[in-house]
């Protein structure tokens, strides 16, 4: 008898990918346990970090901060009700997975935990004080020429849209740079045409498109920081610069001073995307914009509070009826064009695109790769300001789009997915239809069996029930 | 609290401290206020620390006023970063030691301090959280409570005004917590009991912040999951409203339920007048009608 395992990544799975839109959480578990050490060094990346953490990892945290020596696992345990001991394991594995904490022996033999020394350090110096200042700002003075929060929004808007609007491949492709570009290849985001070389928007592109800002900024930032190892910046360096501009305060500005050389050049791409506004290259200050201060609410997108669409700059343009029709006050081409990825555009005039939501145009989209939370997320997010007034008729619900195109718009998509996949290990090539019938016996009596077939004498069996099959078999073969 | 369950975006922290300087505490030694009001502010920093949508106001309750002391009515201090610490949390501990500075320099000489104003405070935070929630945007879930911080003594004198800020605060679904630094307080005990906050008696200074940190650091929806020092029993004794004093059994006016200690012709919440008391006068019988 032979086994051969077959575990199938989730991604294989999907007919398109969809976009991975990851958060820091994710980004981090992904580096090495080395580079996390490094990030650690800096108060605002522990901030940011702490801040990412579930609920009661955040707990357990703030009760160990002030503690010298590592606390034993079971008096950890004892703090969370037995109630809810899943999440407690949870939020054990997020600070293991980390290096937040690590396993440390206490006198007595007990298992016990300790907080990362530079964590520790680090956060307590972000909460309380001490060590050094994160940017020689305190040196600075007064701007004569001070900008308001009204302006570096407006900015920020600026900047950004002109990256999606040269995505779409709109008229504006000025006052981009080839970095920038770049950035969009790797990402794939963009392509190179077979042809003329020129770059034109991919799948993948289209649905970053409808991401909410602050998650396209930390998208884009997230393949900055891969291209920029490999342009000797420092990606530790720069996520706690990026951390350190999340963490200041609208409206007020920062020295330059003290800054590496790298960091410069950093600075003058966030400034080209808009992340930060300085008057001149050379002003030796710079102001962080909204853009920059949202990286950190990318996990927290409560519903319809996206602080930059709510300026008076970023108004909500869409009304969505419950007979599927979708109006959109636009003139821009870059907002049709992504209305028109999963609608039917019915009429264009000069300042109003009406379009209705079919099940074809749904699906059409659905089959791009873009998911039916994308669709709505979209939606919502670009409201008129009169759908937030409207009533839904006494149902409560969430978004305030109405219920009945919320709830289509997910039974096209579930529609699609007719599959259920599970990850299983196939036994066949049995020598005798004993040995079969035993094995597929036992594996069905402890409900891992997936799949049978007796004339071909093939099994399939989940992946979690493989070990403890595989030493029945072991036992089995050999008293036999 | 209707939606216990699922975390809200946002959670909004109003932390009352009693500023008294006749707490028992404070006149043994006056230095170890500021040990208590760094444990405080660190604690405020935290809640701050836990999710970059949380909101904090800060009130200050002298026995002569209570007042904001963060954030600071009109324009914030210009603070600029001296250390370590992040910008903001540098900015909540200058402006709270500040306008504390000033709370107390503020404070009538010639008068002796007489006893904390805390249901005032109280009243002030309802209004705060009221205005927050007024101008927060639409679909944006805000949770609120109120934490104090005293080491007063218990005393009925304002019991009337705590009875009627406790059952505001349950009605707002505003949580309130005490931690008592001192003595046990059973009035404010009830007020945790009526709003289903957390009350705890600090047994040591020394320790301060670990308390705050670990019974009052987490919110609502978090503490069902946490194993938190139990409530116990609690005192539901009522003050009189004619000497403020606890009772067990006293009169209780039948129109507007206030309570006396002693009977009195004429209830002096509402000047219903009653009949007096005494023995209740016999029926003369009615004599039978001989035919």
């Amino acid at each position: 008898m032979s086994e051969s395992s077959k575990s199938k990544s989730s991604l294989n799975l999907n007919p398109s990918p969809t976009l991975q839109c990851k958060d820091l959480h994710e980004y981090l578990k992904s580096r090495s346990a080395q580079f996390l050490e490094t990030l650690y060094n800096y108060p605002t990346i522990c901030l940011a970090v702490y801040r990412e953490l579930p609920e009661l990892a955040r707990h357990f945290v703030i009760r160990l901060l002030f503690v010298e020596q590592p606390v034993p696992q079971a008096v950890v345990t004892s703090w969370v009700s037995q109630t809810y001991a899943k999440e407690q394991a949870k939020s054990c594995e997020a600070l293991s997975e980390l290096s937040v904490w690590q396993e440390a022996p206490i006198p007595g033999g007990m298992p016990g935990w300790m907080l990362a020394q530079s964590f520790k350090k680090n956060l307590k110096v972000a909460l309380l004080g001490g060590g050094r200042p994160w940017s020689m700002s305190s040196s600075l003075e007064p701007d004569g020429k001070a900008r308001d929060v009204a302006f570096l929004d407006a900015y920020a808007l600026e900047r950004w849209e002109c990256v999606l609007h040269y995505m779409v491949g709109s008229a504006q492709t000025e006052g981009i740079s080839a970095d920038a570009v770049r950035i969009l290849l790797h990402a794939g985001l963009m392509t190179r045409d077979a042809e003329d070389g020129s770059a034109v928007i991919t799948r993948a592109g289209f649905q970053f498109l409808l991401l909410s800002t602050a998650k396209q900024v930390w998208l884009f930032l997230q393949h900055y920081l891969h291209t920029a190892e490999k342009r000797s910046l420092s990606a530790a360096e720069c996520l706690a610069f990026l951390y350190q501009l999340s963490f200041s305060t609208l409206g007020k500005d920062y020295s330059t001073e003290g800054m590496s050389n790298n960091m410069l050049v950093f600075l003058q791409h966030l400034r080209e995307f808009g992340l930060v506004y300085q008057r001149k290259r050379k002003a030796g200050r710079f102001y962080p914009t909204r853009l920059a201060l949202n990286i950190t609410c990318v996990k927290e997108s409560g519903p319809s509070v996206a602080p930059l669409e709510t300026s008076p700059h970023h108004q909500g343009y869409i009304v969505v009826e419950t007979n599927y029709r979708v109006y959109a006050y636009t003139q821009s081409n870059l907002q049709v064009a992504l209305l028109g990825l999963f609608t039917e555009l019915v009429y264009r005039f000069p300042n109003l695109v009406v379009g209705v939501l079919t099940r074809e145009s749904v699906r059409q989209a659905l089959r791009g790769g873009i998911t039916a939370e994308q669709i709505i997320h979209y939606l919502e997010q670009h409201s008129h300001s009169q759908m937030l007034k409207s009533e839904t008729g006494g149902i409560k619900s969430t978004s305030m789009l109405p219920p009945t195109v919320v709830d289509q718009i997910r039974l096209w998509e579930s529609e699609r997915n007719r599959f259920t996949y599970t990850e299983g290990v196939v036994y066949n090539q049995f020598l005798s239809q004993a040995d079969f019938v035993v094995l597929r016996d036992y594996a069905r009596q402890q409900g891992v069996l997936t799949w049978q077939n007796e004339r071909s004498r093939t099994m399939v069996v989940r992946r979690a029930g493989h070990d403890d099959v595989r030493k029945f078999w072991k036992r089995y073969s050999k008293s036999s | 609290m209707a939606d216990e369950e699922t975390p809200s975006d946002s959670s909004l922290l109003v932390i009352i401290v009693d500023t008294n300087p006749n707490q028992r505490y404070i006149t043994e030694d006056p230095k170890i206020l500021t040990n208590c009001l760094d444990a405080i502010i660190s604690f405020a920093n935290s809640h701050l620390m836990q999710k970059s949508r949380n909101q904090l106001a800060v009130i200050g309750c002298h026995f002569h006023k209570s007042e904001y002391l963060y954030p600071s009515p009109g324009k914030p201090l210009d603070v600029r970063q001296i250390d370590g610490q992040y910008e903001l949390f540098t900015l909540v501990e200058k402006t709270i030691k500040m306008r504390l500075v000033n709370l107390i320099k503020s404070q009538p000489q010639d008068e002796k301090p007489g006893e904390s104003l805390l249901a005032g405070a109280l009243a002030l935070a309802l209004c705060y959280i009221a205005r927050l929630r007024r101008q927060s945007t639409p679909g944006l879930r805000i949770s609120s409570r109120i934490l104090i911080v005293t080491g007063s003594t218990d005393t009925a004198a304002q019991y009337i005004n705590y009875m009627n800020v406790f059952f505001t605060a349950q009605k707002q679904q505003i949580l309130i917590d005490v931690c008592s630094l001192d003595k046990h307080l059973s009035l404010l005990q009830q007020g945790c009991d009526i709003t289903g906050g957390l009350y705890l008696k600090v047994p040591s200074l020394e320790g301060l912040l670990q308390y705050l940190l670990w019974v009052f650091l987490p919110e609502a929806s978090e503490r069902t999951k946490l194993v938190l020092p139990g409530r116990g029993r609690v005192d539901y004794r009522a003050a009189c409203f004619c000497h403020r004093e606890l009772l067990t059994i006293g009169y209780v006016c039948s129109v507007c339920l206030s309570v006396f200690c002693k009977f009195s012709p004429i209830c002096t919440t509402c000047h219903t007048v009653f009949k007096i008391g005494g023995p209740l006068p016999i029926k003369p019988k009615k004599k039978k009608l001989k035919t």
